[in-house]
């Protein structure tokens, strides 16, 4: 069994600090390389590891790969990172990938777009109240301009009730379990920590592609690769981490909802309009997977986290084929045994550590209330963070062969219900469709319009703490 | 019932013209493939899939340097005679225009029919494996079953208050009842033909002849099996393991040409490793899954990979080289980790032949586990491939048998059980 280096792992990729509910990021550019080195020096002391359990405060930092440029690391060490990460999410070809077209289209980010001031750090603290936090924030914003850095935006962040996204989805119940960690959880469940943190074994029994560096300082700071002899691993106990701001259209969302189970007389049908929400997530608002409750919430099943799809559910008849999280994590649902899809589902994982922004339409957010509320006002949304070792293999491919392909799982014509983009140049129509399949009949709803829009996002690479101390000194 | 060809013309490009070839491929893409005044593909109505690709000159395994080649593949419903008919018929002059630039062309004599008909078959290279995953369809049958789905689709949608209450048989028999009154869809009112039995029969003769001529030498076979797995394995040791950086300008150049929501296309080619025993024992592979492939990997999978439309595997150059072309759902990317993820084994065994992939012991041990070293090796050897058609791109090989699993639905007399089943299929 390997040994996880927590003191060296940044804490934000072992435990989403569920501890500290006030969080914001900084996003911030260098315009002087001398000064940022300075500043990660300075900071790097302050940034919390993976071995702190339930810090008060937390500091974490990741850095994109034009960071890394702009810092002096040679061409021959960035050519080590991996193409994806390189090449961003702006390209032609990754518009294309992960279908960013319409509104969500690069052009019209409002970070890290193509219209955008680059951004090179991210900064992210976490602190146990609003207090805390706006301490911590204004200490480190006064001290930017002293070290060459300037603040491109800051993203704040909000507590829903309960922990449930916007749409009032309780989020966060699925995740893998890092093989490393002393934590217990279904076999299934648990995923080779080289999925995750570079330097480990992945699911293929080898190490992920790492960056590597061969100096002298690379030589003191880093530890050998094992994968390449004679370098040394400045991916080590590091991961990538995938940042992009959702915006959530949350009226949009329910008056979808409402509007198409209306009864035929026009009135609503409140509990048609949920159960309609929670086929397209997958799991009911309080969290019950609709696999084990397909016709109603029941609140026993809300953590429920071990459950088959095909083995039980082969025609889609319990949760829809379309769906959120059928989807995103297949389990089971592959065309292929039951052991064998399991265990392909499990090379696509990612770790999620996303935060909401933006204020509630209202507290507890309850479709029946949000119905009632006249000219909602204000952005919401979700800054989603992911984390994993290998951005084409895990986040990219469920975007683009998952989440985004009208042909996932047989289907004809079905993109993700909540998160498919449906503006690709090649589309017939700019709504989505998706079919509930009955024992009868199926219902298809051919008019879904996109109820979330990428408003930024980027890259970035969360280094080791003594990688980053590496970088620091070159 | 439809059989289905593959069509492989290889020839190499004189010296100083490839340039002139690939300006020739872009011009075809930048008019649009589909309706370009060159090649205008979708008027050739008997091709699935066609593809142009300039490999580049080369060395292969023992030194010698290779001019470059040019390739032009089709995918086309039988018989070959008509298919052959209409690309000369329709497509003549584009085609004397770039196998023009090839060695052996008829030097300065006009366009000729009969003399682009000769170099085309003249060129014909035989596949030494020929992979169908879509059944026994033609190219207007696979189009017509995806309309029909799309028109019942849309007929429900637009039924759905109607129909909401009632049983299966009453639904099925509306729906055959649209699909009777609907003129585009007066040819759904038959069934697709199904495979003659006796060629069935013929098929399935011939394999349990083989069976038996198997088990009766087994005696014979097993010792000299394992004699040859020992020479396998000794080959295996002694060779040298090359392994490849990415290049990521090359990567980039070939995703960045993969625009197509549905479908996508692998081009490639590699050196085989130098020897006898690797030439036979890939040949005696090749040969097996050949003729194998219609009995395992029916239903649509090949090696249990669901998205393959169409593969296949050429050896050129006297055995030195090894071409490998498919066409299939998604993009590269998904494509390469389906192949490490579900296929490895298989894959191993078909490719462990050629220069610079993952060592292997006993062929399937290994290999493709190196999932690094697959991806790097797969990527160093995929080629642009300069020209794709593909006739009917909307739809995946999934799609198209559930597509004709609707149409089957709509003849003969079901019970409420066996109809609620085929409404499972919308
Ligand atoms: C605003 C956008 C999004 C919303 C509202 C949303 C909502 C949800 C909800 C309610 C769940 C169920 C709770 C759980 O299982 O933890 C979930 C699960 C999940 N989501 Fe999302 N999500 C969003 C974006 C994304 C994106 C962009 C991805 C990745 C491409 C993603 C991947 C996943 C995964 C992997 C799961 C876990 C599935 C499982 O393991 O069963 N989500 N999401």
């Amino acid at each position: 069994m390997e040994i996880l280096e927590l003191k060296d792992i940044q804490g934000i990729i072992i435990r989403g600090y569920s501890n500290l509910p006030a969080a914001a990021f900084l996003l911030l550019r260098i315009s002087d390389p001398t000064l940022a080195k300075k500043w990660l020096h300075v900071v790097s002391p302050e940034i919390t590891s993976g071995e702190e359990r339930k810090p008060e405060l937390a500091l974490n930092i990741a850095l994109t790969f034009n960071a890394m440029a702009a810092l002096g690391l040679n061409k021959q060490v960035l050519d080590t990172f991996p193409l994806e990460f390189e090449d961003g999410m702006i390209t032609k070809h990754k518009q294309l990938f992960l279908g960013d077209f319409g509104e969500s289209a690069p052009d019209n980010w409002e970070w890290g777009g193509k219209n955008t001031d680059e951004v090179h750090i991210l900064l992210m603290l976490y602190a146990t109240d609003a207090g805390a936090l706006q301490n911590l924030q204004d200490k480190h914003i006064a001290q930017l301009g002293r070290y060459g850095l300037s603040e491109v935006t800051k993203l704040d962040t909000s507590v829903l009730y309960e922990r449930k996204e916007h749409f009032g989805f309780q989020d966060g119940i699925s995740q893998p379990t890092i093989k490393g960690l002393s934590r217990q959880d279904e076999p299934e469940n648990m995923v080779s920590t080289g999925e995750f943190i570079l330097g480990y074994k992945n699911e293929y029994n080898q190490y992920t592609p790492t960056p590597t560096a061969g100096d002298k300082d690379a030589a003191e700071c880093l530890p050998p690769s094992k994968a390449k002899l004679g370098k040394y691993d400045l991916g080590k106990n590091g991961s990538y981490m995938v940042f992009r701001q959702l915006k959530q259209d949350v009226e949009l969302f329910w008056n979808y909802m409402q509007k198409s189970t209306q009864k035929e007389n026009g009135e609503s049908d409140a509990k048609e309009m949920v159960k309609l929400a929670a086929k397209m997530v997958g799991r009911w608002p309080g969290g019950a997977p609709v696999i084990v409750c397909p016709d109603e919430e029941i609140k026993d099943h809300n953590n429920d986290n071990k459950f088959d799809y095909r083995s039980v559910d082969e025609l889609g008849l319990r949760c829809p084929f379309a769906s959120h999280i059928r989807r995103s994590h297949p389990r089971d649902a592959l065309d292929m045994d039951r052991l064998a899809s399991m265990k392909v589902a499990n090379k696509h994982r990612i770790l999620r550590r996303g935060r909401s922004y933006g204020q509630p339409v209202t507290e507890e957010m309850k479709p029946q209330d949000i119905l009632q509320v006249k000219d909602i006002q204000g952005e919401r949304g979700l800054h989603f963070i992911c984390f994993n070792a290998d951005l084409g293999r895990q986040f990219e491919f469920i975007q683009n062969a998952w989440v985004n392909n009208p042909k996932f799982n047989g289907l004809h014509d079905e993109r993700d219900p909540i998160i498919g983009n449906h503006h690709y140049p090649s589309d017939h129509k700019t709504t989505g469709t998706f079919t509930i399949p009955d024992k009868t009949l199926r219902k298809r709803f051919t008019d879904v319009p996109e109820f979330v829009t990428v408003k930024g996002g980027a890259y970035f690479f969360m280094p080791g703490i003594r990688a980053l101390k590496y970088l620091s000194c070159l | 019932m439809t059989k289905h060809g593959a069509l492989s013309v290889l020839a190499h490009i004189k010296p100083g013209m490839k340039q002139d070839a690939i300006a020739l491929c872009e011009q075809i893409v930048a008019e649009d493939v589909e309706t370009n005044s060159i090649i205008p593909f979708k008027k050739i109505t008997s091709i699935h899939f066609a593809r142009f690709v300039v490999f580049n000159e080369s060395t292969d395994a023992l030194g010698n340097n290779v001019a470059p080649y040019l390739i032009f593949t089709t995918n086309y419903d039988q018989p070959y005679k008509n298919h052959l008919e209409e690309l000369v018929t329709v497509a003549g002059d584009g085609l004397w225009k770039m196998f023009s630039f090839c060695e052996d062309f008829p030097e300065n004599i006009a366009y000729n029919r009969e003399a682009l008909r000769r170099y085309l078959e003249l060129k014909t290279v035989e596949n030494a494996v020929f992979y169908v995953g879509i059944g026994h369809r033609t190219v207007l049958q696979v189009r017509q079953e995806n309309e029909l789905r799309d028109q019942i689709e849309s007929f429900i949608d637009s039924q759905q208050s109607a129909l909401r209450d009632k049983g299966p048989v009453y639904i099925r028999k509306k729906v055959i009842e649209f699909v009777h009154n609907n003129p585009t869809l007066s040819w759904a009112k038959k069934r697709a033909p199904k495979p003659f039995i006796l060629s069935e029969l013929g098929f399935y003769i011939k394999l349990a002849f083989v069976c038996i001529a198997l088990v009766v030498l087994l005696p014979l076979i097993i010792p000299f099996v394992i004699a040859w797995l020992f020479l396998i394995l000794l080959t295996e040791i002694t060779e040298k393991n090359v392994s490849y950086e990415l290049d990521k300008n090359h990567i980039r150049e070939l995703v960045e040409r993969e625009t197509s929501p549905v479908q996508a296309q692998f081009s490639a080619m590699g050196n085989i490793k130098p020897g006898v025993i690797r030439l036979k024992t890939m040949m005696f592979l090749l040969n097996m899954t050949n003729f194998l492939a219609p009995y395992i990997y029916s239903k649509g999978k090949l090696s249990g990979i669901p998205t393959v439309h169409f593969a296949r595997w050429v050896i050129v150059n006297d055995g030195k080289q090894m071409i490998f072309l498919s066409n299939f759902d998604g993009n590269s990317e998904s494509y390469l980790r389906d192949f490490i993820n579900i296929a490895g084994k298989q894959l191993s065994l078909m490719f462990c032949h050629t220069v610079g992939y993952p060592k292997t012991r006993l062929m399937i041990y290994g290999g493709a586990d190196d999932a690094n070293g697959f991806m790097n090796w797969a990527r160093k050897f995929q080629t642009i491939t300069n020209v794709w058609y593909t006739a009917n791109k909307e739809v995946s090989v999934k799609n198209i048998f559930n597509n004709s699993k609707i149409r089957d639905g709509l003849y003969g007399s079901m019970n409420e059980k066996e109809a609620a089943h085929w409404l499972s299929l919308l």
